[in-house]
Order: C-alpha cells, then sequence, then structure tokens
C-alpha cells in the first residue's frame, strides 16, 4: 500500500479480513458456547452467553458419564505421540542419508519416497486390512501406529532433506574432523541444527493423524482403541437428539486442539511460510 | 610441524576428473596458498588432505608417511571453514574443546589449551557466548581457536575470509600471518583471492583446471610467469595482452610489432613462432610519456575511463586497433577522458607468451629453478 | 553401511506399509471372489463390472461426477478466496494480519467429523440457528434443509469443506507472496504501478506456481479426503438418495458392504485402484501440463 493509499481503502481490508475471520470462528463458538447451556436455552437463546440460568454442565455430566472419553483421549495420545516420534526420527535419518551422503540409488530413494506424497496411502486400505489381519493386529493401537507413520514419512523426508540440503558442509566437516562417527554427526549435529524445521514437520504430521476417522474406523473400531476422532463420531451417532451431550462432546474434542494451536500457531505459521511447502 | 607431500594426486567424481595430478611439497613450517579461480580444484584438493574426500589416485603423505587410509581425525590436521562451521549450540568454549573432549582429553588439559587459544586470539571475554552473539570477526577467530586447541601438525584454510567484509578482512589476514610467525607450524591455504595469496604466502601453488599452472614465490609468480593464464591471474588491475607479430629476432633480443604499428623488444630465451604470439605489460609497468612524444615504441591512445584511486591513477586508454590497455598513472595526473595518452613500457619489462600460452622470454629458466 | 541404518527403517516401513499396500489393491482388483473363500484371476473384469454392469455403473459415474463437482466448486469458490486473503494479509502495514491469520486458519485444524457436526448442528431446522440469523435479515424465506435435500446437498457439503478448507490456499500463496522481494515491488511502483495493478502484474505471474501447486492438493484432497465429511454428515449410504456419493464412499460401502448389499474386498480394491489412476492422471496432466509451462522464476 503506497502512502498515498486512502484510509478508506486500508478499512475496507479490514472489513473483509475482520468479517471472514468472523466466518472461520462463529460455527466453533457458537458450539462451545451452547455446550455451556440448559436444554432450554440452547434451543430459545442460541446466540446467548450461558450465563445465569442458561449455565448448565448437563451435557459434560452425560458424556463423562456415558463415553470412555479419558481412554479415547488416551489412545489417540498414544498414537499421534509414538507415529509422530517414529516420523521424526526415521524421516530425519532418511533425509540425512538422502542430502548427506552421495551413493548410487540416491535419486532413487529419494524419488521412491516422494511418492507417498502424491498417492494417499488410503487407496491401499484392503490390503492393508488384509496385511493387518495377517499379523493380528486388528484392533491394536500399534497398526494405526505403522500406518500412520508410513502415511507422514514422505512428507517429512521431503521437508527434512531440503532443509538439510540448505545446511553448511562445512559443519558436518568440521565435526569430521573432530573425529566424530557419521551416526555421532546426526545425532549431535544435524539434529540440534535441523530444530527449527522439526517443529513444522511436527505439526504437519499431527495433524492428519490426530483428526483422522477413515483407519480407526477401519482398523481398529474396537471400545477399547477407539480414539478421540471416532468416538466422538460414535457417540453423537447414538445420542443424537441430546443436544447438550452433543454440543458437550464436540466442545471436548475441539478444546485440546484450539489449546495447542494456541500455544504453538506462531512455530506452525512460520513453518509453512518459511517456504517449507514448496 | 610437519612436511607434507603430494604425489600424483587424481580425483574423479564418476567420469568427472577434478583433479588431474598434482605433484607438490610443502615443507615444514611453510605457509603455502592454493589460489585459483571457482572450479578449478583447489577446495577439492585441500578437503583430500583434510581426508573429507577419498583420493582416487596417488599419494598424499605427511613426514614421509601415507595418509590416505587415515579419516579425517587421524591425521594431525585441523581445519578452518568459510563459513566458520561453529556449532550454534555451543558456546563459544564448547566450540573450542568440543574436539580434545570428544578425544578424552584430561579436563584441566582442555581448560588449559582453550584458555591459552582464547588469550592468543583475544577471545577470553568471549567464551561463554554463543555463535550467534558474535560478529563475523569473532566467529572467525573462534573457529581459527578451535584449530588452534587442537594442536596440529598442519593447519588448513578454506576461504577463511570471503565471508567478512573488506575491512575485517585485511585486519584477519594481518592476523593470520601473525599467528604463522608464533606458531611456525605448516599452513595450507585456500583462496581465489590474489591479494590475500600474494600477502599471505611463502609459497603459491597456481591452479587451474585440476591442474598446477606454477609453484613459487609471491614475487616469483609475479616476475616471472610461466605462462598466460599465471600472468593474467596475479597482480592487479590485470596485464595488458595485446596480440603482436614477430619481426625479428637478434642477439636473444625478440621485436614484435603490434596491430597499431608499435614496436616493443623483449629479451628472448627461444626464437618466436609466428602463431598468435602475444606480449603482455603490467599497467604498472607502463610510464606515460609527454603527449607529443613520438616513436616506434610508444603506445597512442585516448583515455577513454580515468578511475582515481587517490594515490594512483589508472588510466583506460582505447588504441587505435579497438585494444585497450590499463596505466596506472600517479595519483595526481591530470588526464581527462578524451585527452590522448602516450605511454612506453619500462625498459626491459614485458613478457612474450607463445601460441599455447607459454612465457618464453629469457627470464624463464631462472623462474623455473 | 551406515546410509543403510539411516535410510533402512523408514524405507522399510514406507514399503510394507504403503507401497506394498497400494501395489496389492492393484493386484487384487484383477481377481474375484469365490462362495468357497478363494479367488481367482479374472483380469480386468471387476474394471469392466464397474463400467458397464448396470448395478455398478450408475453408482460409479455417480459418485465421479459428484467428486470432479466437489473438485470445481473447491477450484471455484475455496481457492480464489484463499487467493483473496492471502493478497490482503500480505499487505504491508495491515495491522494485526497475524491474529487474522491465525484465526482464520483455525477451522482447518479441526478434524472434519467435528466440523460436519458443527455444520449439521447449525443447519439443522431443529435448532434453527441458520433459520433464524436468516431471519434477522429478512431472508428467512431462503431457508431450506439444505444437507436433507438431494438438490443442494451436494453443493452444501461442498461448501463446508471450502469452510474448513480455505486456510490452505491461504497459507501457501502467503508465503508465495512474502518470498517475492520488496525490492521487486518498489520497482514495480517506480515503474509507475500501483495497487492492484501492482498485484495482478507483479505478483500474480510470480505466484503461479503455487496456484498450481494449489490445484493439485485440491484435487488429490477431494478425491481422497472428502470421505471423512460426507461419511460424517451424510453417512456411509451417502444420502439423500446418493447424491453426495463420492469415490470414498463407495469404496467404502463396496468394500464393507451395507444394507443393501455385501462387502467385496475385490470390488473394493477395483474401485481403489480407479482412483488411484484418476489421482495419477491427475498428477501427470499437473507435471506435464501444468508444471511445466509455469516458469519457476528465481526469487
Amino acid at each position: 500500500m503506497s502512502p498515498g493509499q486512502s484510509r478508506r481503502s486500508l478499512a475496507l481490508v479490514h472489513l473483509v479480513l475482520a468479517g471472514y475471520t468472523v466466518v472461520a470462528l462463529f460455527p466453533v463458538l457458537l458450539v462451545v458456547i451452547n455446550s455451556l447451556k440448559t436444554r432450554r436455552a440452547i434451543f430459545t437463546e442460541p446466540l446467548g452467553l450461558p450465563f445465569g440460568a442458561a449455565f448448565d454442565l448437563v451435557g459434560y455430566q452425560t458424556v463423562l458419564a456415558q463415553g470412555d472419553f479419558a481412554n479415547y483421549y488416551a489412545n489417540s495420545l498414544i498414537v499421534t505421540v509414538v507415529a509422530l516420534g517414529l516420523i521424526l526420527l526415521l524421516g530425519a535419518a532418511a533425509a540425512h542419508a538422502l542430502a548427506e551422503y552421495r551413493f548410487r540409488l540416491n535419486t532413487f530413494f529419494a524419488i521412491y519416497l516422494i511418492i507417498g506424497i502424491m498417492v494417499p496411502i488410503r487407496l491401499g486400505t484392503v490390503a492393508i486390512l488384509e496385511l493387518m489381519v495377517e499379523l493380528s493386529l486388528v484392533n491394536t493401537l500399534l497398526a494405526l501406529i505403522l500406518v500412520y507413520t508410513a502415511q507422514g514419512l514422505p512428507i517429512a523426508v521431503f521437508i527434512f532433506t531440503e532443509f538439510m540440503r540448505s545446511l553448511s558442509r562445512d559443519i558436518k566437516d568440521s565435526a569430521r574432523m573432530d573425529g566424530l562417527s557419521e551416526y555421532r554427526i546426526f545425532l549431535e549435529v544435524v539434529l540440534p541444527l535441523i530444530r527449527p524445521v522439526i517443529a513444522t514437520v511436527a505439526v504437519f504430521s499431527m495433524i492428519p493423524i490426530w483428526n483422522d476417522l477413515w483407519f480407526p474406523l477401519i482398523l481398529a473400531p474396537g471400545e477399547a482403541t477407539k480414539t478421540v476422532t471416532l468416538g466422538v463420531q460414535q457417540f453423537i451417532g447414538q445420542y443424537t437428539v441430546n443436544w447438550n451431550a452433543v454440543l458437550a462432546a464436540l466442545t471436548i474434542a475441539i478444546l485440546p486442539v484450539l489449546a495447542l494451536y494456541a500455544l504453538f500457531s506462531r512455530q506452525l505459521i512460520r513453518g509453512i511460510t518459511a517456504g517449507a511447502v514448496k | 610441524m610437519a612436511r607434507l607431500e603430494l604425489d600424483g594426486v587424481v580425483k574423479h567424481y564418476g567420469r568427472t576428473e577434478v583433479i588431474r595430478g598434482v605433484d607438490l611439497t610443502v615443507e615444514d613450517g611453510a605457509f603455502c596458498v592454493f589460489v585459483g579461480p571457482s572450479g578449478c580444484g583447489k577446495s577439492t584438493l585441500l578437503r583430500m588432505i583434510a581426508g573429507l574426500e577419498d583420493i582416487t589416485d596417488g599419494e598424499a603423505l605427511i613426514d614421509g608417511e601415507r595418509i590416505n587410509e587415515r579419516g579425517p581425525a587421524d591425521r594431525g590436521l585441523a581445519m578452518v571453514f568459510q563459513t566458520y562451521a561453529l556449532y550454534p549450540h555451543k558456546t563459544v568454549y564448547g566450540n573450542m574443546a568440543f574436539a580434545l573432549r570428544h578425544a578424552g582429553v584430561a579436563k584441566a588439559v582442555i581448560d588449559r589449551q582453550v584458555r591459552d587459544a582464547a588469550a592468543i586470539l583475544g577471545l577470553d571475554g568471549l567464551l561463554e557466548r554463543y555463535p550467534r552473539q558474535l560478529s563475523g570477526g569473532q566467529r572467525q577467530r573462534v573457529a581459527i581457536g578451535r584449530a588452534i586447541v587442537r594442536n596440529p601438525r598442519i593447519f588448513l584454510f578454506d576461504e577463511p575470509l570471503s565471508n567478512l567484509d573488506a575491512a575485517l578482512r585485511v585486519q584477519m589476514r594481518v592476523e593470520i600471518l601473525r599467528l604463522h610467525q608464533r606458531l611456525g607450524t605448516t599452513m595450507i591455504y585456500v583462496t581465489h583471492d590474489q591479494v590475500e595469496a600474494m600477502t599471505l604466502a611463502d609459497k603459491i601453488v597456481v591452479l587451474n583446471g585440476g591442474r598446477i599452472e606454477q609453484v613459487g614465490a609471491p614475487m616469483q609468480l609475479y616476475q616471472h610467469p610461466a605462462n598466460l593464464f599465471v600472468a593474467r591471474f596475479i597482480g592487479s588491475p590485470t596485464m595488458n595482452v595485446l596480440p603482436v607479430t614477430p619481426v625479428g629476432l637478434e642477439g636473444g633480443v625478440a621485436r614484435v610489432r603490434t596491430a597499431a604499428g608499435t614496436a616493443v623488444e623483449v629479451p628472448v630465451a627461444e626464437a618466436v613462432t609466428a602463431e598468435n604470439t602475444q606480449f603482455g605489460v603490467r599497467p604498472e609497468q607502463l610510464r606515460v610519456l609527454d603527449a607529443d612524444v613520438d616513436g616506434d615504441g610508444v603506445f597512442r591512445g585516448v583515455a577513454q575511463v580515468v578511475e582515481r584511486l587517490g594515490g594512483e591513477t589508472l588510466l583506460h586508454v582505447a588504441l587505435g586497433d579497438d585494444a585497450i590497455i590499463v596505466v596506472k598513472a600517479a595519483g595526481g595526473s591530470a588526464h581527462r577522458v578524451g585527452d590522448p595518452v602516450v605511454v612506453a613500457p619500462e625498459d626491459g619489462a614485458g613478457h612474450l607468451f607463445d601460441g599455447t600460452g607459454r612465457c618464453v622470454d629469457r627470464l624463464m629458466p631462472a623462474a623455473r629453478a | 553401511m551406515h546410509i543403510a541404518v539411516f535410510l533402512g527403517p523408514a524405507v522399510l516401513i514406507y514399503t510394507v506399509f504403503a507401497i506394498y499396500p497400494l501395489l496389492e489393491s492393484l493386484r487384487l482388483s484383477l481377481f474375484a471372489g469365490q462362495p468357497d473363500g478363494t479367488a481367482i484371476f479374472v483380469g480386468l473384469a471387476n474394471y469392466a463390472k464397474l463400467f458397464f454392469d448396470p448395478n455398478w455403473a450408475g453408482a460409479f459415474a455417480n459418485a465421479f461426477w459428484n467428486n470432479v463437482v466437489l473438485f470445481l466448486i473447491h477450484m471455484a469458490v475455496q481457492n480464489p478466496i484463499g487467493l483473496l486473503l492471502a493478497a490482503l494479509l500480505s499487505l504491508p502495514r495491515v495491522r494485526f494480519a497475524a491474529a487474522y491469520r491465525t484465526l482464520i486458519f483455525t477451522p482447518t485444524l479441526l478434524s472434519v467429523v467435528i466440523v460436519g457436526f458443527v455444520w449439521q448442528l447449525i443447519l439443522s431446522p431443529l435448532w434453527g440457528v441458520a433459520e433464524g440469523m436468516l431471519a434477522a435479515i429478512g431472508l428467512g424465506f431462503l431457508y431450506q434443509p439444505w444437507l436433507g435435500l438431494e438438490s443442494s446437498a451436494l453443493v452444501t457439503v461442498s461448501l463446508i469443506s471450502v469452510w474448513q478448507y480455505v486456510g490452505i490456499p491461504m497459507m501457501l500463496i502467503y508465503a508465495a507472496l512474502l518470498g517475492i522481494p520488496d525490492e521487486l515491488i518498489e520497482a514495480a511502483r517506480i515503474d509507475g504501478l500501483k495497487g492492484w495493478a501492482i498485484f495482478w502484474k507483479v505478483k500474480l505471474p510470480l505466484i503461479l506456481p503455487t496456484l498450481g501447486v494449489v490445484a493439485i492438493l485440491t484435487f488429490i484432497g477431494n478425491f481422497t479426503a472428502s470421505f471423512d465429511l460426507i461419511y460424517t454428515t451424510q453417512g456411509a449410504l451417502a444420502g439423500p438418495n446418493f447424491s453426495t456419493d463420492v469415490m470414498g464412499t463407495l469404496l467404502f460401502r463396496t468394500f464393507f458392504g451395507h444394507q443393501l448389499q455385501l462387502g467385496d474386498p475385490y470390488m473394493g480394491a477395483t474401485v481403489a485402484s480407479m482412483l488411484f489412476f484418476v489421482i495419477l492422471v491427475g498428477v501427470a496432466v499437473y507435471l506435464v501440463g501444468v508444471q511445466r509451462r509455469l516458469h519457476r522464476y528465481e526469487l
């Protein structure tokens, strides 16, 4: 915007942006607010705030009594954290091999690993289920962890490789002159250097895992292994008429994500805008 | 303290040959500079000495002992990198101590060595800082300190000053020179900057296309370049080179004529063939004469560009035949653009190069010795 | 040696749980189950069935077409909005730009399941929020239970998805716009360009490769990820009357079966393989037709 540009056009810019921000947030806030209200208030005054007579936690009481949400959260957490750990460690190691060493099959492996970005792993579901049946992994969290690791590796390897190629070769050579083995160079020199991009990859990998419905539904639908996403989906399917419970269940699923986002949004957005996705 | 020998050293990447057979001896305590344009193989050669690149063929020896098969940490060398290569997550102290800690050296010894090196380089107050809190010059000092701490047999420098600004570069150059005088350790230094090479080295190795063009002391290379490449690479501004036709050879002195008709005489060691002979003369070896001086041996032309550097003035003189020669004139030179300029080489100045670029003037045999 | 240690584990897991299943699915699509539980090789018979058998062809064509519609709506609505928001955010001296982009990106992070339910509630005639809000601005008569009508369900689902994912093109384009050096914009200004002219004539040509990436991501996402939203809001039968059926829900029903039909892993694999080919064609078109023609300028 040049100095000569009018205040009016700047106001227009803000109007558009703020307007869209309202559109983006309104539905989410509406659910959260109404989850704290009485059934009556939900229907008579959906836009009212949950104060005074309108305030009621009955929805949450139902959810906590009926659904095993603590268990669903634990499952989601285990799956997400373990899969994420594997994606980051194995992805960084593979990327290091591709970025650091010249060897004959380098280009082949680079392309091989990147195919997974273009072709979603879901298309192999039929065979994945067969495989899991054969390995007796159906209805285990391990099945989800393995599939999500395979799903997350391509993008992680891609982003890590791009970033590692931009690292100075001198510092690794310097470590070699200092007598470090190739493994220790990876662990002690390269890993600390890629810390900024680890956060980006982590967020990118984490969101689809946490939010996925497809694989929990197909590979681990049992009560003991349900993830939050699947748990909420099925809980709401059963309690469609109990509005308090439905709204509370949705809020319970939304809030942790929002809290995490509030904590890491800066890092996430810096990651995206750093051109990690080219 | 050590002597380095390279014997027929060759490097291939796949089918491309980047080092094409290098023979070189660097004496104990020498300051040897590898210089050449980018892509000439100077950094590769250094990295092969360091052990960071395999030696495809030939042998590298330190004090007569073959080191081809030793890992980079086992050669008794230390290297200073262009980008400093400091570990960003370690303090200055941690960076300098890292190699020793890794080698299992006793804590007290590490501490003494780090503090000694820090004192030499004036880093005393900065030991607890992180690299990001240091200026470029300080980082470079830490990188050097890290090398000193290891007490190596040979120091390797890979373009260590090219990330610094001009003023700092000059200052660090002097510091490195002092360090060499103080430690007396063999140093091998890679640069693309011929000024750094001239000022630092007691032995310059000019590389081009993976081959050594010439090895010698700075002034030897300046005064007696073995060929056109070295002649042009060493010296600033670069040597003027003009195509000439030989017109006579008498008593070991060749007489040649430029396209514009200027005739010059150069003592030669052998007969000059007619094909593509070239005459070279450095800008500082041309003397500006009065505009009305005439004669066979003068270049006349018009000042096209006048660069005033203060202490001296560079005149770019367009000769009649499209050729341009650069002349280093006095700082107070009154010449302006468009003025006629007459110049002549100093007595005995100038070189003749044959069709292959080899220098054929009489002083060559001395340069070879 | 160390190369194998670094590369091995990732390649192993990826091969076993991503590449092998893909290839195995392609292989299974060439077989058919027998009543005794075994399978026999039938060549391309499953594909012939999918294309020409009256029980399958209609459903397949419907699902494929709905996917195309979904994709087109995203291209026509989501990406232009994303471009507009990114263009506004990247203007210099817009205060709160960081807050805007953080908030606008929020829905993208939520699970599709959550988003689906949220919109289902809002659009529900029982709750009446949507109706009430339209009425408040005098447009109450426009209200319809959009998700429940055959004529409007697909468009409505598409717009919900647009609402959720507009943050992705916005961020990608925003990042690309930030990557344009200030000097270039200043040079354009000195050349006499102003406001939107700078955007159309300088910025847009430079971010075309990013728009290409956005298009291919939209394509892949629409053909594979659309399952979650439709399964959540419309159920596995993609109602009403299959009007929101897409390849993902068709694959799910074919594989697992539903009220009207038994599950068939071989036909499931066939549907998945068709989806695979569709994506392959899309990616190929992008790589050959789009990406090659778009110059990626060094910035």
